[in-house]
């Protein structure tokens, strides 16, 4: 079995596509990607939360990188396109996660997109997101239905987590892009410097 | 025109919408609260200002107030209003419910 690193969202989708890693007997990292001010605490406290039982269940260390990602998304904010502003985010969060699986020697990246479900779920849009890194991704959930995903997520008991309240991403665009195109995404990442966000994001991740 | 400040719609904030439709110039809006002190993050689009509780201020004039309680949002948006000048609702700002 690989060691792998989950990107954890505090939804519903990423705890069960965890959980089905788990239970293939992977041992497993977990990252999320902090968009404080742009949300609240609740993701954070949601993650922590599906993390313990998860650990409990599988008995599994999981560490948690928090990686803070609200300064970054200040920085697309103000110099890129915001319509275009989710493929960018995911491209940053991927990157992170990469950087993350190196100094854990993990082998793959993993999330629980789900195909359509959202702007940054269409096929063009992952393909300009995951264009930013090398390693191998896998997504357990990809031809699940959100009922399909619900169901698991209630059998195992991390629905009622996922579905507290909370604030949603304020950094999401009115009309974001359900198609992109990666010449455009590539233009638009020239005009922020790359290498120095992740270098700063990865410095100030603090493990939980 | 604020009318209503209501529960966004993941259940854990409260937000107003100008009805009608009232952008707002968000340098100015940034530069009166930090003349007030208030520390601002300036996101272009959109501003996040630290008061009690932290609030999201779009260019849409849309306010989001981050708490669960609707008499802090509405304590918020009052000062908000005094600060920017914002129109009174007619009839009293009315919190439709708390999800507290």
């Amino acid at each position: 079995m690989a060691r792998g690193v989950m990107l954890m969202s505090g939804g519903i989708d990423s705890p069960v596509a965890l959980h089905y890693l788990l239970r293939q007997g992977h041992e497993m990292v977990a990252v999320h990607m902090d968009n404080r001010p742009f949300t609240d605490d609740s993701p954070l406290e949601k993650v922590v939360d599906h993390l313990t039982l998860l650990r409990e269940r599988y008995q599994q260390p999981i560490p948690l990188y928090v990686v803070p990602h609200g300064s970054t998304q200040v920085t697309l904010m103000r110099n890129t396109d915001r319509h275009v502003g989710c493929v960018l985010c995911r491209r940053f969060m991927w990157r992170s996660a990469e950087r993350i699986a190196e100094r854990e020697q993990a082998r793959f990246l993993a999330t629980g997109e789900a195909l359509g479900q959202v702007a940054s779920q269409t096929l063009s849009n992952m393909r300009s997101a995951t264009a930013s890194v090398h390693l191998p991704i896998v997504r357990p959930l990809i031809g699940f239905d959100k009922h399909e995903i619900e169901s698991v997520a209630k059998s195992i008991g991390t629905y009622g987590i996922s579905t507290r309240p909370g604030v949603c991403c304020q950094a999401v665009p009115d009309r974001p892009a359900t198609r992109s195109n990666l010449v455009q995404i590539l233009q638009e990442e020239e005009r922020v410097d790359v290498d120095q966000i992740i270098e700063d994001c990865i410095r100030k991740a603090v493990v939980l | 025109m604020y009318r209503t400040l209501r529960v966004c719609s993941n259940g854990g904030a409260y937000e107003a919408l100008p009805d009608p439709p009232r952008p707002l110039d968000l340098k100015r809006v940034r530069g009166v609260l930090e003349r007030e002190g208030v520390a601002v993050v300036d996101a272009r689009v959109m501003l996040i200002a630290a008061l009690d509780p932290e609030v999201t201020i779009s260019r849409s004039g849309r306010l989001l107030f981050k708490t669960r309680d609707g008499a802090v949002a509405e304590r918020a948006f009052r000062r908000l209003q005094a600060l920017l000048g914002l129109p009174a609702p007619e009839a009293g700002l009315e919190s439709e419910r708390n999800p507290a």
